[in-house]
């Protein structure tokens, strides 16, 4: 089967000269809810921005569904969401027309778009401030919009680079709820977070990243396996089981 | 590969409601501008000069104030669209789209045209009032509008790409683009200048694009119109390319 995603060693290094990702290899399956957890600065937002076209790979490759992602880029972006770290809009521009702009790009015609941006405002509960300036909307908010833009395209590999970071318990409990849903119908997630909770509810497969290199990779059930679960993994690949000792023993 | 025609024209519409929040600067601002050179130099000034090539003063310094209009309309069209969409960062809505980059650089560029287009013929609204508007050759004037939008389009965008600061999107304006106008033949033919100045003008493209659409104007043409026109075609041409390879290497677009 063709995987959803297929990344075989990309590397990234900004003009400036640092090196954001060393190698990152790893395979994503067609109906994967595949987490991707690190510490800051470890590569995670530059791999997924290499994946979706915001930044261009130094080496390595990335192929989409099979299609690859730099050589026949315009059939790879089709197949993808992204729902960004951040906030990557005009602050003046309606909630509304930023999600309907982006359906536009994407060439979906005038009728379906108009559907699918009303299903999408409904479905984030965002009817009462569609028309209202990004600017103006609340963090949560400004989240919804972001969320639903990702979506307009109905995409097959939907990436979300800290979806829920900064939004309430029940937004986050509802977009986990919906996030499950679409999987179920069987859109490929790629999820990154902060919130251990969040990737241990909903991912099926997780890798960690740290130093721009994959540190772990499995099925969530071999984290589990081991004691301390996710946690006691997450520090240990990360390297900071001895610092976080420390902290406790204080 | 099919065009992408309904991202286009999100493209443009997406623009026309950012222009459409700052009406002033957009239009009104440019036709002001315009409304104050044709009453100072065309009617004040120009009621004390004698007719050129059997044309009114006024009537000889329109087209020039169209032609200034135009380049300063696409070029701070192309820079803010650009420079600002890469300050905010939305042009990452673009980038991870199934656009290609001749369809980005195509949609960039038509908003531009549009907006020197409508800048042209608000300037001709103000010149019929004044009774100075002629029209040689319609054809030949939308291909001096279209072509001279089309070169300060892509200038302005490599501007925007290469920019870090605001205060840098106005190095080329005020340095180059300004002075180069000035000289290019807006208020004064070639005759006008002392013979060891002409290189001032022969040597400038402006004076190619104002002298072009002088002659779709009013007929009246001091260079050679089939140079300047080939001249005007391949400059758009390397420019559209030189910007099409900056799209592809993703050069102040992408990290």
């Amino acid at each position: 089967m063709t995987p959803a995603l297929e990344i075989s060693h990309l590397r990234k290094v900004y003009r400036s000269g640092t090196v954001a990702v060393e190698d990152v290899s790893l395979t994503i399956q067609p109906g994967d809810f595949f987490g991707f957890l690190g510490p800051n600065g470890a590569g995670k937002s530059t791999t997924i921005h290499c994946v979706t076209g915001i930044s261009n790979p130094t080496s390595g490759s990335i192929r989409i569904f099979g299609v690859d992602a730099v050589a026949d880029y315009r059939e790879a972006r089709k197949l993808v969401g992204l729902s960004p770290q951040e906030f990557n809009v005009d602050p003046f521009a309606s909630a509304r027309n930023i999600v309907d702009w982006m359906g536009g790009y994407f060439g979906i015609p005038a009728k379906e778009r108009h559907k699918r941006v009303d299903m999408l405002i409904e479905r984030f509960e965002l009817v009462p401030h569609a028309k209202k300036p990004f600017r103006e909307l609340s963090g949560g908010l400004k989240r919804r919009v972001i969320l639903a833009r990702a979506m307009v395209n109905n995409p097959k590999l939907l990436v979300l680079d800290e979806p829920t970071a900064g939004v309430d318990v029940e937004l986050r409990m509802d977009l986990w709820r919906y996030l499950q849903e679409l999987n179920r119908d069987g859109t490929t997630i790629l999820l990154t977070s902060h919130y251990l909770e969040e990737i241990e509810r909903l991912c099926r497969t997780i890798a960690i990243v740290a130093k721009g290199r994959i540190v772990r990779n499995g099925p969530k059930e071999e984290f589990f396996t081991e004691p301390g679960g996710l946690e006691r993994a997450y520090l240990s690949a990360t390297g900071k089981t001895a610092d976080h000792a420390q902290v406790a023993a204080r | 590969m099919t065009v992408n025609w309904i991202g286009l024209w999100t493209m443009v519409r997406r623009e026309i409601q950012r222009l459409w929040r700052v009406p002033i600067q957009a239009v009104v601002a440019p036709l002001i501008s315009a409304l104050l050179f044709i009453f100072i130099f065309g009617f004040v000034v120009g009621g004390r000069i004698a007719s050129i090539g059997g044309y009114r003063y006024l009537e000889f310094v329109l087209p020039g104030v169209v032609m200034m209009n135009v380049v300063s309309a696409s070029f701070l069209q192309a820079t803010s669209q650009i420079y600002f969409q890469r300050f905010q960062k939305s042009i990452e809505e673009i980038l991870v789209s199934p656009l290609s980059y001749v369809e980005m650089i195509g949609g960039a560029v038509s908003i531009v045209i549009l907006r020197s287009v409508v800048t042209a013929l608000g300037i001709l609204v103000i010149g019929t009032i004044f009774g100075a508007v002629h029209m040689h050759s319609l054809p030949e004037f939308l291909f001096w509008v279209i072509m001279v939008s089309m070169i300060f389009g892509f200038l302005g965008i490599i501007v925007a790409l290469w920019a870090k600061t605001f205060e840098q999107l106005n190095v080329l304006m005020v340095f180059f683009i300004q002075p180069l106008s000035m000289v290019g033949g807006v208020f004064n033919t070639v005759g006008m200048l002392p013979p060891w100045l002409r290189w001032l003008a022969y040597g400038n493209p402006l004076f190619y694009f104002i002298n072009g659409l002088r002659h779709a104007m009013i007929g009246f043409s001091e260079g050679p119109m089939a140079f300047g026109a080939i001249f005007t075609v391949a400059l758009a041409a390397v420019l559209g390319a030189i910007v099409w390879r900056l799209y592809a290497i993703g050069w102040g677009l992408r990290e």
